[in-house]
């Protein structure tokens, strides 16, 4: 049975003026999956959220939670959502504690002082309870936003970059975080980042914008298998014109950037002929380096304008 | 609507009121060092001129509080957000701009009242000075008067920042202040050029003013003044309500409201 649909985006537009942020763009995203948007600077990704929870108008298209259209709904919508960003803090002047409580009470949570406790407990933040937010680590700003967009039980988490500025092994714990919210409550999130290695360990599905469309719509496997082209780099002992000749009788793109490595650039699944070609050609494979197509590189060739890599192979 | 979330915003009005200095010197400070300066002022002027002049100013002084408090406790509440980039945070959650706004009325008005009611208590210890010599209905009208006008500055502050960003937050502390010599706050508005008198009039406060020193003298209610001024401040708080959802609206539209925090 195909899961529900939590948010539903339909042909959803911005404009500033003549400058077109966001342009038609349409994706669901059901429960318990996520959902990554991903783009350069200035593809729309952080105006598309702005809209997703509210505090900007669409100039057109429609914002569906759970079938309810946000602007028409706004409070039972926003009841059921919740938004964690690196960007927003919260109050700096006041404690972390008095900060949940207000939030759990602008969300009507029912008995909050349990709820923020057993919350803070899950996330690590006992501690932290007492302190003015803004002495907080960037670390500790993360945990403490997390848990400010769990008070609700939200059934859809929209996060914007939420590992930005955090150092790796916080931001390896916090993924992991995400990761066991979404197996655990079922939630549908809206994830948007830079790091391309984020987005292929937690995403479900990528959305690519750019300047304000969507130009590619795949799982992060899918994507990547749009780019045709891996590298493989060998470094043997031996006549290198013998490794030349073996492999041009397979393979077009071949370099020799020095006399003992060689560079074949192909399909993956070409690879393994690449190496038994050059194993044949009577040289000692002393290294094999393979370098596959990551979601970066898709990234890449969406940054730089090349849009042929949205279309499925 | 929901109290819960209005008594949210109140809560975090208290908390933030509790813990910064700036609040603290803004508000209960401030007040009281100038109604002890100009307690002075007045003890002095009346040693050496007659002591009804000074106690215009004196009276001037005191009410002047009033709408200082009001506005600033109004406008001020949404730029501690601004800063904390805290602000969008909230209004992603079920509040609405109208209980926000609503919760800084109430927060606004308590404010003044305790304010107000701390420097009269000032003024009539230590300078026996008596506001409440005005009569407790007099000067209920009157605060009411100075306090509505105060909310009608604060939404106009509120939607101008909304609609352009924090660079314009001066008009936070300052915009009040053009009030203060057009409303005949500290003299009696004869003494003022007859084309400012006419501009004089446009505003409550000058009906205030006029009504609260002629209440030095004799503590019936001036209604005529009362009525005109409650009037002006129907209108005026109406234009303000429809200029601050006009400017919310354009702010959200044009993408300024998610913008304020950057």
């Amino acid at each position: 049975m195909a899961a529900e649909i939590a948010l539903e985006v339909s042909n959803l537009t911005k404009l500033y003026g003549s400058f077109r942020a966001v342009g038609g763009i349409s994706f669901c995203v059901p429960k318990g999956k996520i959902v990554g948007l991903l783009g350069p600077n200035g593809a729309g990704k952080t105006t598309t959220i702005q809209m997703l929870v509210g505090i900007t108008l669409p100039d057109g298209g429609e914002i569906r939670y759970f079938g309810q259209d946000l602007h028409r709904h706004r409070e039972a919508c926003l009841q059921r959502i919740n938004f964690s960003s690196s960007y927003n803090n919260l109050q700096g002047r006041i404690t972390v504690w008095e900060n949940l409580i207000v939030f759990a009470r602008l969300y009507r949570v029912a008995q909050p002082e349990q709820k923020i406790q057993n919350l803070g407990r899950y996330f690590g933040i006992d501690e932290l309870m007492g302190q003015r937010f803004l002495t907080l680590s960037a670390g500790q700003r993360t945990r403490v936003n997390l848990t400010k967009a769990l008070l609700n039980d939200p059934e859809v988490l929209l996060m914007d970059e939420p590992t930005a500025s955090l150092d790796p092994d916080i931001a390896d714990r916090t993924l992991s975080l995400i990761e066991s919210l979404r197996e655990s409550r079922d939630l549908a999130i809206v994830y948007t980042s830079h790091q391309m290695d984020e987005v292929t360990r937690i995403c479900d599905e990528v959305i690519f914008l750019d300047r304000g469309r969507i130009v590619a719509q795949d799982t992060p496997a899918g994507l990547t298998a749009r780019i045709a082209n891996s590298r493989l780099r060998v470094m043997f002992e031996g006549q290198p014109q013998l490794v030349v000749s073996a492999l041009h009788l397979h393979f077009a793109n071949v370099e020799l950037p020095t006399h003992n490595v060689v560079l074949v650039t192909t399909e993956a699944q070409r690879i393994p002929q690449a190496i038994f070609d050059i194993g044949n050609s009577g040289v000692r494979i002393t290294d094999i380096d393979i370098k596959k197509p990551t979601l970066e590189d898709v990234f890449l060739h969406i940054a730089r304008g090349d849009h042929r890599v949205g279309d499925p192979r | 609507m929901s109290l819960e979330r209005i008594k949210a915003v109140l809560l975090q009005e208290l908390y933030i009121t509790a813990r910064s200095v700036e609040v603290i010197v803004d508000l209960p400070f401030w007040s009281v060092m100038t109604v002890v300066v100009f307690g002075f002022v007045t003890r002095f002027l009346s040693s050496v001129m007659n002591p009804t002049v000074a106690h215009y100013l004196y009276l001037g002084t005191l009410m002047w509080e009033i709408m200082r408090v009001a506005q600033y406790s109004m406008s001020l509440s949404v730029l501690w957000n601004v800063w904390s980039h805290n602000f969008s945070n909230m209004f992603i959650t079920p509040l609405s701009m109208f209980e926000y706004v609503l919760a800084q009325v109430i927060s606004g008005a308590v404010k003044a009242v305790v304010l107000f009611g701390l420097v009269a208590l000032v003024a009539a210890t230590l300078f026996d000075f008596n506001m409440f010599s005005m009569g407790l209905g007099n000067l209920t009208l009157l605060f009411l008067n100075l306090l509505f006008f105060a909310y009608s500055i604060g939404l106009l502050i509120l939607g101008i920042i909304f609609r352009l960003g924090t660079r314009i937050q001066a008009l936070a502390w300052g915009l009040v202040l053009i009030f203060q010599p057009l409303t005949a706050a500290y003299y009696p508005l004869s003494v003022m050029p007859p084309v400012l008198q006419s501009v004089a009039r446009l505003f409550p406060p000058t009906y205030v003013f006029e009504a609260a020193r002629a209440g030095l003298e004799d503590p019936s209610i001036r209604w005529t003044d009362i009525g005109i001024a409650t009037a002006e401040n129907v209108v005026y708080f109406g234009l303000a309500v429809w200029f601050f959802n006009y400017m919310y609206r354009r702010s959200r539209q044009t993408g300024q409201f998610a913008r304020n925090e950057e």
